[in-house]
C-alpha cells in the first residue's frame, strides 16, 4: 500500500476519530496484518525534530562513532561515551553519562528511551542520563547510514523550513526560514576547534525587527538585497536571538521589491518591555516609557585607566588605587508599564541630557567637594521624565539593559489619543 | 532577578483589592492582586497631592499624604525607612502635582478588613502635562486589563494556559485566574466606566470644574483613622538593634544569635522571619553569605 494511503487513513483516526497518534498507528498496523508490539512504547522523534531543552526523548538510531573519555565531575573522575547518532533525517553528537549496560559500537542499531537534550555551541546534543535506557536493535531496523560530503554532521534539513519573522525569532529554534533584506555584511575569519573558518556576518531586517545573522558559508551575500534564508537556526547573544545559517541552509535572491527598501526595513521597532524579556532581546529597539529611577553609579564617575571599571573610593576592584579618568553616564531604570530595562546613558547623551560639559560637572563637583551634586541635578531632570529610547537591548540573569543610542524627551499629544480611546470605547457598548 | 515593572492603575481599582499572595519561596516579593487580575508590588502614580501630615513623632515622623487621581485617593505612608521619600514629602506644599515610585502594602487590623496603600521609594514634583500623560497611559492599561478579563469570563473552565494560548502574557495570567478565585465574576461595567471617566478627564469638553479637592475631602472624611504606625515596625527596629549588636567581626550576625536575641527581647520566631523580611525588602537589611544578616 502507498505512503499517500496510510497518510489519509492516520488523518482520518487523528481528525475524525480523534484517538492520540499513538492508538492511530497501532490500529494502523493491526488493520493490515503488522505486529503493533513492534512500535515499542512512546512515540520515536526523528533527530531533525530534536529541539534544545527536552526532557524525554525516544529514539531509533545508528550509532555513527563512539568514543570513550574521563572527565572530572566534582573532583571525581568518570567515565563517559561520547560520539554521532544517525537516523535517516540527520545526525547528532551524543554523550552518555552513566553507564549504559551494553557495549556501543559503530554501525549498531539502538533504540534510546527517554535521553535528554540539551544546546551546546548552537547544537542540539543527546545526552544519555540516569534515566535513560538504551536497548540494541536489528541492523536493519534502519536503513544503513551514509555520511554526507564532509563530516557527518551538518547534512540538510529534512523537512518544510517554518516561516518566521524576526521579531518572532527565539533562541534554540532551528530550520526556520526567514525573509529579509540584507542590511550590512562583513567577512570575518575566526577559529573554531583549531582550524580558521571564514564567517559572513551583518544585520538583516524585515520590517518586524533587525537581527545579527551570521554565515558559515560564503552565499554571496550582498549589501541592500532580499534573501529568503531556508533551514537556520536561531542562537544568542547576551539573550539576543540572533540568525546563524550553514551549508544546510539554502539562500534565494528575491526581487529587489519583494521587502520594502532599506531606509523603510532599517527603522527601529517600537517594542513593548515585556515583549523584549520574552525574546531576550533586540537589535535597534525603540521603547517609550518613564525613567523611574536613578541606579548607583549614575553621574560623575572614574574609571581604571587599565580596565575601564569603575573606581570606588578611588580603586578599582582588580588594579588597585590607581588615578582614574573622569566619565559621565546614567544609569536609570526605564518603566514601560509593562516591564523594566537598565537604560545606560553614555557622556555624550548625559551631557545632552544636563546640557552642561563633563567638565563644567568637574568643577561643579569640586566647588560642592561632592560629586553626588551632578547626581542629585540628573535625578532632578530624568526621573518621572518620559523619554523615547533607542538601541540594543541585552539581558542577563539581572534583567534586561539597553545601551542607548539616541534618546529624546516624549511629549505626546495627549488629548487626541484620549478622545480615539474614547470613541472606541463608547462606539463598542 | 528581574526588576518588578511600576504598574500603572488608577485609586478606583487599587482601592478595590483585597486579595495579597505571595510569590512563594523566602525572601519572594508579594504581591496585591486588584478585582483585573493586575499583580501590583511596585507601582507608579502620579496625581494631586493634596494633604501631608506627619501622623508620626518629632523624632520618629511618619509621613501620611493623600494622592488624587480622577477616580479616588492613593494613601502613601512613609516613615524612617524610606527616608528619601519622607524627606521629599515633608517638604511640599499641597496642592501640588506629584509623582511617586513605590511599594503596594496591605493593612488588615482584623479578619475581613483590608486597607491598601502605598510605601513611596521615590517622591517627586511634577507638572499637570505628566500628570495627563499618566491618566492615559494608566487609561491603556486598564483597557487592556478589562479586556483581558472579558476574555477570561468567556473561558470555561478558566486556565492560565488558555488565557496564554489566547496571547495574553503569562504574569498577566496568573493575577486573573488568582483574581477569579477570589472575587468572582469582576464587574466590568463598573470598570468600563472607570476607563471613561479617566479618559473625560483629559478632554476640555467634559470638563466640568470639579475640584480634586472636593472629592479628596468627601473621601477622607468616610475612611476610618489609620493606625499611627504598623505594628511590625517596633520589631523591625529591635531586629535591626539585635542585627548591629550581633555583627561584631563584620562578616554579618550568625541567624541561631539573632533568634535567640530576639527571643529575649520579646519577638516569636513568626514574627522574626516577618520582621526580616520586612528589612530585607526595604534594603536595611542584606544576606552577606546563606544565614548570616548585615545591616546596610
Amino acid at each position: 500500500m502507498s505512503e499517500q494511503e496510510i497518510e489519509k487513513e492516520l488523518s482520518s483516526y487523528l481528525n475524525v476519530y480523534r484517538v492520540s497518534l499513538d492508538t492511530a498507528k497501532r490500529s494502523i498496523v493491526k488493520k493490515h496484518g503488522g505486529n503493533p508490539a513492534g512500535l515499542a512504547v512512546g512515540i520515536n522523534r526523528t533527530i531533525r525534530d530534536l529541539v534544545p531543552g527536552e526532557q524525554s526523548v525516544n529514539l531509533l538510531v545508528r550509532i555513527v562513532s563512539v568514543n570513550e573519555k574521563d572527565v572530572t565531575v566534582e573532583g571525581a573522575t568518570k567515565r563517559i561515551l561520547y560520539g554521532i547518532l544517525g537516523d535517516p533525517t540527520a545526525s547528532v553528537p551524543f554523550t552518555a553519562w552513566e553507564p549504559l549496560g551494553v557495549t556501543l559500537a559503530k554501525g549498531d542499531v539502538v533504540r534510546v528511551q527517554n535521553a535528554y537534550t540539551k544546546e551546546y555551541r548552537g547544537q542540539v546534543q543527546v545526552s544519555f542520563g540516569v534515566r535513560t535506557t538504551v536497548s540494541k536493535e536489528k541492523p536493519d531496523a534502519l536503513p544503513e547510514y551514509k555520511p554526507g560530503p564532509g563530516s557527518g554532521i551538518g547534512r540538510p534539513y529534512v523537512g518544510k523550513p517554518t516561516p518566521v519573522t524576526v521579531a518572532d525569532l527565539r533562541e534554540g529554534a532551528s530550520n526556520v526560514e526567514v525573509t529579509a533584506r540584507v542590511l550590512s555584511v562583513e567577512t570575518r575569519e575566526v577559529e573554531v576547534d583549531g582550524a580558521k573558518k571564514a564567517v559572513y556576518s551583518g544585520v538583516l531586517a524585515d520590517g518586524t525587527g533587525k537581527s545579527q545573522f551570521s554565515a558559515w558559508k560564503d552565499f554571496g551575500l550582498k549589501e541592500g538585497e532580499a534573501v529568503k534564508i531556508e533551514g537556520a537556526y536561531v542562537k544568542a547573544w547576551r539573550g539576543i536571538p540572533q540568525l546563524s545559517f550553514d551549508d544546510r541552509a539554502t539562500v534565494t535572491r528575491l526581487q529587489p521589491d519583494a521587502l520594502p527598501p532599506a531606509e523603510k526595513v532599517s527603522e527601529s521597532p517600537r517594542m513593548w518591555i515585556e515583549d523584549l524579556a520574552d525574546r531576550g532581546g533586540g537589535v535597534d529597539v525603540t521603547i517609550r516609557g518613564i525613567l523611574i529611577d536613578l541606579r548607583e553609579g549614575s553621574g560623575l564617575v572614574y574609571r581604571c585607566p587599565e580596565c575601564r571599571r569603575v573606581l570606588r573610593k578611588g580603586a578599582c576592584r582588580i588594579h588597585g588605587e590607581v588615578k582614574g579618568n573622569a566619565d559621565l553616564r546614567v544609569k536609570a531604570v526605564l518603566d514601560d508599564g509593562s516591564g523594566a530595562v537598565t537604560a545606560v546613558f553614555d557622556r555624550e547623551l548625559t551631557e545632552a541630557l544636563l546640557d552642561k560639559t563633563m567638565d563644567a560637572c568637574i568643577a561643579q563637583a569640586k566647588d560642592a567637594m561632592s560629586v553626588d551634586v551632578v547626581r542629585d541635578e540628573l535625578a532632578d531632570i530624568l526621573v518621572a521624565q518620559p523619554i523615547e529610547a533607542r538601541g540594543n537591548v541585552t539581558s542577563d540573569d539581572y534583567g534586561l539593559m539597553m545601551i542607548v543610542d539616541q534618546a529624546k524627551l516624549l511629549h505626546v499629544d495627549v488629548q487626541t489619543e484620549a478622545r480615539e480611546m474614547l470613541e472606541t470605547l463608547e462606539a463598542s457598548e | 532577578m528581574m526588576r518588578e515593572v511600576a504598574w500603572r492603575l488608577f485609586a478606583g481599582e487599587y482601592n478595590d483589592a483585597t486579595l495579597e499572595v505571595n510569590g512563594g519561596g523566602e525572601r519572594a516579593p508579594s504581591y496585591l492582586v486588584t478585582p483585573l487580575g493586575a499583580r501590583v508590588n511596585r507601582m507608579f502614580v502620579v496625581g494631586v497631592i493634596t494633604d501631608v501630615e506627619n501622623v508620626g513623632t518629632e523624632m520618629q515622623p511618619m509621613w501620611r499624604a493623600r494622592v488624587q487621581d480622577p477616580t479616588g485617593t492613593f494613601h502613601l505612608y512613609a516613615g524612617q525607612y524610606q527616608p528619601e521619600a519622607a524627606a521629599a514629602l515633608s517638604k511640599l506644599q499641597p496642592p501640588v502635582f506629584g509623582a511617586i515610585v513605590g511599594k503596594s502594602r496591605v493593612y488588615s487590623p482584623e479578619a475581613g478588613t483590608t486597607y491598601v496603600s502605598i510605601r513611596p521609594e521615590r517622591v517627586k514634583t511634577v507638572d499637570a502635562a505628566l500628570r495627563d500623560y499618566w491618566i492615559l497611559e494608566t487609561c491603556r492599561s486598564l483597557r487592556r486589563r478589562i479586556e483581558a478579563m472579558e476574555e477570561a469570563q468567556r473561558m470555561d473552565p478558566l486556565t492560565k494556559e488558555g488565557l496564554v494560548q489566547l496571547g495574553v502574557k503569562e504574569a498577566i495570567a496568573e493575577g486573573i485566574v488568582q483574581a477569579a478565585g477570589h472575587y468572582g465574576k469582576a464587574d466590568l461595567s463598573r470598570y468600563t466606566a472607570m476607563l471613561a471617566e479617566g479618559l473625560r478627564y483629559l478632554l476640555p469638553e467634559f470638563r466640568d470644574g470639579r475640584a480634586p479637592d472636593a472629592a479628596a475631602a468627601e473621601d477622607a472624611a468616610s475612611r476610618p483613622p489609620e493606625p499611627v504606625r504598623e505594628p511590625e515596625d517596633d520589631s523591625e527596629t529591635k531586629v535591626l538593634e539585635i542585627v548591629a549588636a550581633l555583627d561584631k567581626d563584620g562578616k554579618g550576625a550568625p541567624w541561631d544569635g539573632i533568634l535567640e536575641a530576639a527571643k529575649a527581647k520579646g519577638v516569636g520566631r513568626e514574627q522574626l522571619e516577618e520582621a526580616i523580611n520586612g528589612l530585607l525588602d526595604k534594603g536595611l537589611l542584606y544576606e552577606p553569605v546563606l544565614g548570616r544578616m548585615k545591616k546596610i
